[in-house]
This record gives structure tokens, C-alpha cells and sequence, in this order.
């Protein structure tokens, strides 16, 4: 198989992602007052509503609704007051009621967009050709009616008798497909900056999680036997939509960990995508650059990690790409990503369309969101990522990557801007360079059970440790391994610094005294300096070091040897 | 000297365990006593549960030893459909799929009942998970209507109605979803009233159609209707029912305001209704007696028009079988209900048990379902029943600016015999009076108005109101009760003859 970058100059790559997350800050289910558990004894949090049991009746999580419009309003969408829930039928162990609570053609948020900035390596997957006006007719061609991305919502929207706002909401729907369509827009140094539509984000339930066991692995067919936990039956669960504007795996990847930032940021979810509770499907069909018919689609699943979700649509890319060069065929089918063995295989094959005979659940009335309830969840939403990072980049004058990556975890944001408090430039920039380094990384090695917040390491730690190293009174080596001394011992880094000795001489005079000894001990390398060969001067730098034992400041230390032997 | 239990109310029940006059235990007792003496004939009951029963009584007796204020109905026996959830008991919806289900939980208007001290002597028979008019679709066994055991007692609650009328209960539940209360209400000559939806919870009472059901008492007299709507809308809005309402406890209060007459009252009549082909002359000579006890309290008779509530049965069989189709996928004999052994794969024993668990109704009414809901014509039904149903509701509301309330016959005609009718869609027929207030939400009540000139039937009137003025309901069947007594001489229908005063005394 050929290479993504080769692959990608010749083929564009038409991908949409659904996004699925559970909304594990809740204390309780969608439609019952169950708690809302991840690790609990099998179907210890059941009750007649999540079994699905005859008579049992739903009745809407008021909170979840709330967490909903917050995630619509956090992705530029607009709010739907009207709204409904719809029933989607299929028969599966896992759907207590056989069918599923789900949205109509109306979802509670519809029409939004998030900008991604793509730069670096990963701005490289989207070939120059794949901008400007080209750009424009491939996304024309490529709405989300277009690509059939959702058959049903197709056949829901169009529909008259759903009693859902006649006109309005749908009649903007069609509008919106050809309006303000996701254009990048591409910078001198390569990176590039691209809008990303979402069609809608709409609140449903999740199932029941199954267990088979023995036979094929776990797959129901040839089980021994098939064990259902309905702890999570009823979860509430958010779906977001893309439009197919993404062209690259690196920006499924970047959406994916936007979204994740933003409703980390909101408290929604958790987001782990290790455990589910953050799950994503990608769409993705290949055609030839300039081309404006769409290919056949496959529908990808296992996509849970970022790494999985590039990793998984770069794959399917080349692989696409090899069969239709070969003259082959891409047939529409869902294709499981396996990591280990880095390649997808086929997990169902979709010869015909499921009908899911949705129809507008008569347990539950429809909803009419008032101005007062969307503004409330509007006033309660957090500064964002995207303007915490241009405040971190403009207050603090830190990097914008490390900014954006500070302002992706509400935690560590805090932690920041509790260390760099009354810092800027260079000292802020230590502060951020120490937590985005040496904490995250410590945190990285210390396991999934140690987090920002119990780890006790303090704010003001990273701080005084920051105002040591802009100080020059330790050297970055030296911080690296005060820093691990901290985390060890949580004492204050000065304490640890002036406790070992560890300081960094800075006086030049007591530094003049150890150049001029080594320069006398070392009158042959003095010399081939003096003979043009600068090289020489790490060794007397490191002589100096010696010397000193490791105490004397080395850029000082490299002045100085520089005067002296002038 | 001994009192015959079935002579006597859910009212005169409740003040003579109230008073000491009996215990509660003591009527547990006779009304077992009138279910074993009747049963056999009648054959009512899916489930006849006497220990849940005698504990109930205990409970209220100790209440009264220890000088607690008694609840309402404290003591009087209570027939339960089977669709309706009570713990202690199988909810079978007379259906092998949930032969041996037990309840998990109970339903709130069956809670509402035990709250207001009701006694819960058994679960009543019904056509397979409501599914009919007949009760003739029970997996188990029909049942028979007490004037004529020949005869249906109509349905879905057949049994529900039956027990009334045959006085082996005063009051019982049923549930209604197009005219599943009104109708056996009206064969077997007791008043039976389908509340506006929303007033009663539907939390725990096996959904049929879901837009479409609503639960409901029957009893012997109107007064005990009102007793029994009251003790169902206590305790406010269902927490655990969304589409449910706050109703205020006003219904025997209604039944008492009948004493006031119907000065400045307009009740309206539809012309179309009265005329309509297959109304049988006693049912309209019945109606029009009805009529004539409102009119001589004062009310006066006006003619109103539902233009669009022929649509009413066509609509009700799209929205109906479409919900049917969706409530009852969750039987697929995994978790509960049948199941089919032998199978081997999933598939297979879905379908098996589905196969084999329902009766033949129960699955022509999903697979009907199934087909109205599928993507090819959902427009042309689902969405055309819909907009049936948006103008019948304008229809009634129109109706509504005219006058207080409209009377028309609940049934076309008087019960008929076990099988006469065989062709599915002619027995989707006898709800034509019932079928639109379902479609619309709005309550009804069905109140007997005496024995049909021709068949010797019991005959009734039924009487519909606006959305949440259920109470007028009572108030109006009241003046129709004694109307209709005056001019028979006799005191209310009562027990059917052939079973009054058969077993079941109070000393």
C-alpha cells in the first residue's frame, strides 16, 4: 500500500465522524432515576424504567438537557426549543425495550462549527492542491444529504407529520447545506486553519453492555454465553454529527480532541475514550482529486484513542485507495479497526438500508426550550478552551502550543494560571514549559490513579521552581531533577536547592577565580582556542563545571572563558 | 339479619367498615365468598388472589383498632385489569407471553387505590394485551356477560365490567384506549369512565397505545365512579408518568352538585351520531332517554357537528397498531415472558417465542403496525392519521364553545353472542362512539339507562366533556342515573338478575 501523503495528492479523502459521549457527570440515568455508575456490580442500578420492563415509563433527566444545549452552545450551534424524542426500533439484547429513545429529524442542537488549526507535520496530509477554490465545489458536493451520512435523519426530515416545527428549523436545515460551507484557509508556513460544520448534536440513551463469552472473541455469534449488565442501559448519551468536511486523518484527530477539550471544560463527561464513555465512528470515502461525485462509504468503529482515530482513517484511506487503483470495488460496510495488526476488517456488510420505523415517542412530550433555561445554561457555561489559550498566549505572552494545550483540561488551566499568577514572558513561559514538560509527565508515569489533584505537587511549587530556572540560580538540568525531588519529598524547590547546594554561582568574581585556575591547569586547549578552534571551548565550559562542582552558572561560565582568552 | 354483599356500594361499604357495622376482613370475605359463587359462570378473573386480599382488610382493620383516621374507600373490595402492575400478583395482560410474570412493581392507579384503602381481590380478565371488544381474545379463557352468559361483556375489560355486574366487586379498574372501559360498561350495564388522558398515571399499566391509553374505574353506581376518580387523582401529578396531570379531587363533590339541577346546561347531540347505520333503535330509544333526564334538570338540548370523526376509526387503527407495534417489541422472550425452547440461536427464539406467546389479534395488530410504520408509507398513514387526529380534536374543541357536554350512545348495540362476531374489522365497528374521544384525549363516561326494549339488554348513554372537565362528567351521569331510575321505578340497574343475592353476606 502506498504512503497517506502519496495517497492523498491523488485521492481526496471525504470524511464525517459521529461522535458519541456519555454524560458521566450526571448522577443519574436519562429517563429513571438510576445512578449512573461505570464500575459497579452488573445490574446493581436497574429499576423497572432502564429494564424496559411492561408499564415502565420515561421521564426526561432535566439535567441531561441542560448538559446538552451547554454542549450546542459550546460548538456554535443552534439551539432547537422545539424539539422531540422519536423511537428507533431494532431487535438487540442490549435494547431492554427493543427499541431505542432517541431525536428526531429536530435535534436539541443543530448547525455548528468548530475551527481547527492544523500545523506542524500533520498540516503536511493535506496536499497543497486540496486548497482554494477546488476546495469549495468538493465541499458543495459533499453535505451531509450528499453523502447519505444519515439515511434516517434524511427520510425524518423530510417528513411532514413529525408535528416537529413545521418550516423553521427544517426549512433552515436545507439553507444551511450550502451556506458559509468550510473553506481552510492556509498560512505561509503550511499550517492552515479549517472550519468544521456539525449537522447536529441529539440526546439519546445508551444500551445495555454485553459480555460474550468463549467462542469467537468477543462477538455474540458462537458465544457460550452472552451476559448483559444494564447499569448502563439508559445512560444518557450525546451524538454529534460532522458534516463530511474533514479531508485528512490529522483533522479527525484534531476535532476529536477539541470536542474532548471543550466538553471536558463543560463538565459534561469524562470523555475517556479508554473506557467508552467517548466513542467515535468515521465515515470516510475516497474520489479523485477534482472530482465531485462521491465514492461508496465505509463505516469505521474500535476508533478509541486519538492514535486509533488517525491511525484507523489512514488506514482505510491507502487501503480504499489500493482497491479502487486495482480496479476494485468499495462496497459500503462497517470495518472494525485493529490496532495490534494495524489494519481494519470487515464487521457487516449493509446490503440494505435498516428501517428503524422511528416515530415520535408518545411517552414523552415535546420539549419547549424557553429563552430563560437556554440563556441560564449559557450563563453557566466556562471560559472555553479556544478563549482560554488566546488569553494564555496574549496575558502570560506564553507559546500558542503550549497555551492550547494548557487550556484543553480545566485542571491543569487552573494550576497554570494559579503558578504563573503576576508572572509574564520568560518566567510565565517556564511555568507553562515546567507543567507541559516535567508535570505532565510525571503525572504520564505515575498511572491512570494519580491525578493534577492528588499528586501533591502545588502551584506555588512549580512557581518558586520556575523563578529558580528564570533566575539562572538552577540550571534546566538541575530543574529536572529538582523537580522529581519535589514530587518526591513536596518540599519547597528552594528548600531543596539551597538544602543540596545545588544553587547555581552566578557571582562572577568567585566564577572568575575558577576559569582562571582551569585555564592554568589546561594551557593546551587554551592555546588551540586562542589558534582559532572554538570547538575547545565545551571542554573548558565542562572543565569549569568540574571545578565548581556543577554549582557555577555555565552560560557565565562561557562568557567568561570567552573574555579570558580574547 | 344478613345483608347481601352486592346489594350494597363501594359508599355504603366503605361507612359500614368505617362505622364498625362490618370489618374489613368480614367484607374481604363476602366478596370472595360472591366471587366463588359466581365465577364458574361468569369467569372474570384471570387471578383470584384471597391472602393479598385478607392482608389488605387486616391492615385496615388494625388502622381502625388503633383509632387511625380511615382513608376513603378503606375496606371495599377492588377488581384489577391484568395489564395493570400489582405486586403480589401476576400481570398476564391475559396473554401466555406474561403467563407467569410477576409483578415487579405497582402501578400507580392501582397504588392510588390500595392508598385510598382498597381491597384487591384479583386481576380481571381482558382481550390479549387490550386487543379486542370482546374479551373473547383472552389466552386463558372468555368471559361471560352476567345479563346473558351467552353474551360477551364486551372489552378489552371485559372482566373488569363483568365483576361489577355480577356483584362479585363494587368497583373495579380497567384501562381504555378506544373505549376498552365504555364499551363492557355499556354490555354489561354499569358506568364506566375513561378520564381525560393525562388525569389518571399510565405508570404500570401495560402500554397499548401510548398516546391513546388511559385507566379508569367501573362501578355499579356513579357515585362510586367518583369515589374511585377521586382516590386516582390524589396525591397530584405522577412523578413517574410525564404526560400525566394535576386533576383535583372534585368528583364526588360533582356527584353531590347533581342535586342543583342543570339550569343554564347545554348538552349537545350529534345528529350524525343518532342517525348513523348500525345504531339499533333501543340503543337510540336509550340515548334519547338519557337525553330526557338532562333536559328535565334543566339542561338544555343542543345540536353540534364533529364534521371529521368518521375518520376517528381509521385513524385509531394506524396510531393504535403503530404504538401497539412498538410497546410490545420489548417481548422477545429474553428477559421475561415465553420462552421458546430449543432454540439455538437469537433470532430464532425471538421470533419463536413471539411466534407461539401472542394470540392471533396480538400479532395482527404488530405486524400492522409494523407495516404502517415502515418508511415506504409511513407518510400516507402515520402521518395521515395525525393530521385526522389534529382536526377531531378541533372538532370537539369547536364543539366544546357550544356546550357543556355531548351525549351519544357508547355502543351500537347491545352485547352480542360469544363468536356472532368473526370478521376483525367488524368488531373494530363496535367502537365507533368510543374510538374519537380516545383520538381527541377527552374523558367519558358510559352510565346505564336501563334495559333495551328488543333484547332486554342492558342499554347506556355516554357523555363526554371538554380536556379536564371530567367532573362534569359525574355531575351529568348523575342526573342521568336518576333520571333514568324515576322513570323506571327501579333504584339503578344493579346486579344482573341471574347472579344478585347469589353468595357473599354481611352479617
Amino acid at each position: 500500500m502506498r504512503e497517506l501523503n502519496e495517497v492523498l495528492e491523488d485521492w481526496e479523502a471525504v470524511i464525517g465522524l459521529e461522535i458519541h459521549t456519555e454524560l458521566t457527570t450526571l448522577e443519574t440515568k436519562m429517563f429513571c432515576n438510576c445512578k449512573l455508575t461505570h464500575d459497579d456490580e452488573p445490574n446493581t442500578h436497574v429499576c423497572p424504567v432502564c429494564l424496559g420492563l411492561p408499564g415502565a415509563l420515561p421521564v426526561p433527566n432535566r439535567r441531561a438537557i441542560e448538559y446538552i444545549v451547554k454542549a450546542g452552545l459550546a460548538t456554535n450551534c443552534e439551539i432547537q426549543k422545539h424539539s422531540m424524542f422519536y423511537r428507533k426500533h431494532y431487535f438487540y439484547p442490549d435494547m431492554a425495550k427493543n427499541f431505542q429513545t432517541t431525536q428526531g429529524p429536530v435535534a436539541f442542537a443543530m448547525h455548528g462549527h468548530l475551527d481547527l488549526e492544523v500545523t506542524g507535520r500533520g498540516a503536511q496530509e493535506r496536499p497543497a492542491c486540496a486548497f482554494g477554490e477546488a476546495e469549495a465545489a468538493s465541499l458543495a458536493s459533499a453535505s451531509a444529504g450528499a453523502v447519505g451520512l444519515s439515511a434516517d435523519l434524511s427520510r425524518m426530515a423530510g417528513e411532514k407529520g413529525s408535528g416537529e416545527a413545521t418550516g423553521g428549523a427544517l426549512a433552515g436545515l436545507s439553507s444551511y447545506d450550502t451556506a458559509s460551507l468550510a473553506m481552510a484557509e492556509r498560512h505561509a508556513d503550511g499550517s492552515y486553519t479549517v472550519p468544521i460544520r456539525i449537522l447536529r448534536i441529539h440526546m439519546e440513551e445508551d444500551a445495555a453492555k454485553m459480555v460474550h463469552v468463549g467462542g469467537e472473541e468477543g462477538r455474540i455469534g458462537g458465544a457460550a454465553e452472552s451476559l448483559i449488565d444494564y447499569n448502563r442501559c439508559g445512560t444518557p448519551l450525546i451524538e454529534l454529527v460532522t458534516e463530511p468536511d474533514l479531508r485528512t486523518p490529522e483533522e479527525a484527530r484534531l476535532f476529536m480532541e477539541k470536542l474532548r477539550r471543550i466538553f471536558v471544560t463543560l463538565g459534561i463527561s469524562d470523555c475517556s475514550m479508554e473506557k467508552g464513555s467517548m466513542r467515535c465512528d468515521g465515515n470516510v470515502s475516497l474520489r479523485r482529486r477534482g472530482s465531485t461525485k462521491l465514492g461508496t462509504k465505509t463505516e469505521l468503529k474500535n476508533l478509541n484513542s486519538f492514535k486509533a482515530l488517525h491511525d484507523g482513517l489512514a488506514y482505510e484511506i491507502c487501503r480504499q485507495a489500493e482497491v479502487l487503483e486495482e480496479g476494485g470495488e468499495i462496497y459500503q460496510e462497517t470495518r472494525h479497526w485493529e490496532p495490534s495488526r494495524k489494519r481494519t476488517v470487515v464487521m457487516r456488510t449493509k446490503e440494505t438500508a435498516d428501517d428503524y420505523r422511528f416515530f415520535p415517542d408518545p411517552d414523552l412530550a415535546p420539549f419547549d426550550l424557553t429563552d430563560e433555561f437556554i440563556e441560564r445554561c449559557a450563563s453557566e457555561i466556562p471560559e472555553l478552551p479556544d478563549a482560554k489559550r488566546d488569553r494564555f498566549e496574549r496575558d502570560f505572552g506564553i507559546k500558542r502550543a503550549d497555551a492550547e494545550q494548557l487550556a484543553g483540561d480545566p485542571a491543569t488551566a487552573d494550576f497554570f494560571e494559579r503558578a504563573a499568577a503576576g508572572l509574564s514572558g520568560k518566567a510565565a513561559q517556564t511555568v507553562a514549559n515546567l507543567i507541559v514538560n516535567e508535570l505532565t509527565g510525571y503525572l504520564n508515569a505515575a498511572g491512570a490513579e494519580v491525578t493534577l489533584a492528588t499528586c501533591g505537587i502545588a502551584p506555588e511549587q512549580v512557581a518558586s521552581l520556575a523563578r529558580l530556572l528564570a533566575e539562572d540560580a538552577i540550571s534546566s538540568n538541575q530543574g529536572h531533577e529538582v523537580f522529581a525531588l519535589m514530587a518526591e519529598t513536596g518540599d519547597d524547590p528552594a528548600k531543596i536547592v539551597d538544602e543540596r547546594g545545588m544553587r547555581q554561582v552566578s557571582d562572577t568574581g568567585a566564577l572568575q577565580a575558577v576559569v582562571d585556575a582551569v585555564l592554568a591547569r589546561c594551557e593546551d586547549q587554551a592555546q588551540q582556542y586562542r589558534d582559532g578552534n572554538t570547538k575547545v571551548l565545551g571542554f573548558l565550559v565542562g572543565q569549569c563545571m568540574r571545578e565548581s562542582k556543577g554549582t557555577g552558572n555555565p552560560k557565565l561560565f562561557n562568557e567568561l572563558l570567552r573574555e579570558s582568552l580574547s | 339479619m344478613a345483608t347481601s354483599f352486592d346489594a350494597l356500594t363501594a359508599a355504603q361499604l366503605a361507612a359500614g367498615v368505617a362505622s364498625g357495622t362490618w370489618s374489613a376482613v368480614e367484607v374481604a370475605h363476602a366478596a370472595l365468598d360472591a366471587i366463588q359463587a359466581r365465577e364458574a359462570e361468569v369467569q372474570a378473573f384471570v387471578q383470584v388472589n384471597p391472602e393479598l386480599a385478607l392482608a389488605a382488610a387486616e391492615r385496615v382493620d388494625a388502622a381502625r383498632a388503633a383509632g387511625e383516621a380511615l382513608p376513603p374507600l378503606a375496606g371495599v373490595p377492588v377488581a384489577i385489569k391484568d395489564n395493570m402492575n400489582l405486586t403480589g400478583t401476576r400481570t398476564t395482560c391475559a396473554s401466555r407471553m406474561l403467563e407467569n410474570y410477576e409483578s415487579p412493581y405497582t402501578a400507580t392507579c392501582v397504588q392510588r387505590m390500595l392508598d385510598a384503602g382498597c381491597v384487591p381481590v384479583g386481576k380481571a380478565n381482558m382481550d390479549e394485551f387490550a386487543f379486542g371488544s370482546s374479551t373473547d381474545s383472552s389466552a386463558f379463557h372468555p368471559t361471560n356477560n352476567p345479563w346473558d352468559t351467552a353474551r360477551v361483556p364486551g372489552g378489552s375489560s371485559g372482566g373488569s365490567a363483568a365483576a361489577v355486574a355480577a356483584g362479585m366487586v363494587p368497583l373495579s379498574l380497567g384501562s381504555d384506549t378506544g373505549g376498552s372501559i365504555r364499551q363492557p360498561a355499556a354490555l354489561c350495564g354499569v358506568v364506566g369512565m375513561k378520564p381525560t388522558y393525562g388525569a389518571v398515571s399510565r405508570y404500570g399499566v401495560v402500554a397499548f397505545g401510548s398516546s391513546l391509553d388511559q385507566a379508569g374505574p367501573f362501578g355499579r353506581t356513579v357515585e362510586d365512579v367518583a369515589l374511585a376518580m377521586d382516590a386516582l387523582v390524589a396525591g397530584g401529578r405522577d412523578a413517574y408518568d410525564s404526560t400525566s396531570q394535576e386533576v383535583a379531587p372534585s368528583f364526588a363533590q360533582a356527584a353531590r352538585a347533581a342535586a342543583e339541577g342543570l339550569a343554564g346546561r347545554r348538552i349537545g347531540l350529534v345528529p350524525a351520531f343518532m342517525d348513523a347505520e348500525g345504531l339499533t333503535p333501543e340503543v337510540r330509544a336509550g340515548v334519547m332517554r338519557a337525553a330526557a333526564a338532562l333536559e328535565a334538570a334543566g339542561a338544555e338540548l343542543v345540536e353540534v357537528d364533529l364534521p371529521h370523526v368518521d375518520a376517528a376509526i381509521a385513524a385509531y387503527y394506524v396510531i393504535g397498531p403503530a404504538e401497539a407495534f412498538s410497546n410490545l417489541a420489548r417481548f422477545d422472550g429474553i428477559r421475561y415472558g415465553y420462552q421458546e425452547p430449543g432454540c439455538t440461536t437469537l433470532a430464532q427464539q425471538s421470533a419463536r417465542s413471539r411466534a407461539h406467546g401472542f394470540g392471533a389479534e396480538a400479532k395482527r395488530r404488530q405486524m400492522l403496525g409494523a407495516y404502517l410504520l415502515s418508511s415506504g408509507v409511513y407518510d400516507t398513514y402515520y402521518y395521515a392519521a395525525q393530521k385526522a387526529r389534529t382536526l377531531i380534536t378541533a372538532d370537539y374543541a369547536t364543539a366544546f364553545a357550544q356546550v357543556d357536554a355531548i351525549l351519544m350512545p357508547a355502543t351500537p348495540h347491545a352485547a352480542f353472542r360469544h363468536g356472532e362476531i368473526s370478521d376483525p374489522t367488524q368488531m373494530y365497528l363496535s367502537d365507533m362512539y368510543t374510538i374519537s374521544l380516545n383520538i381527541a384525549g377527552n374523558g367519558g363516561i358510559s352510565v346505564p339507562v336501563g334495559l333495551g326494549e328488543d333484547s332486554g339488554l342492558p342499554m347506556a348513554a355516554q357523555l363526554v366533556a371538554p380536556a379536564f372537565a371530567d367532573e362534569r362528567l359525574i355531575t351529568f351521569a348523575t342526573v342521568i342515573e336518576r333520571g333514568c331510575a324515576a322513570a323506571s321505578g327501579e333504584a339503578v340497574l344493579g346486579v344482573a338478575p341471574a347472579f344478585a343475592g347469589k353468595g357473599g353476606e354481611l352479617a
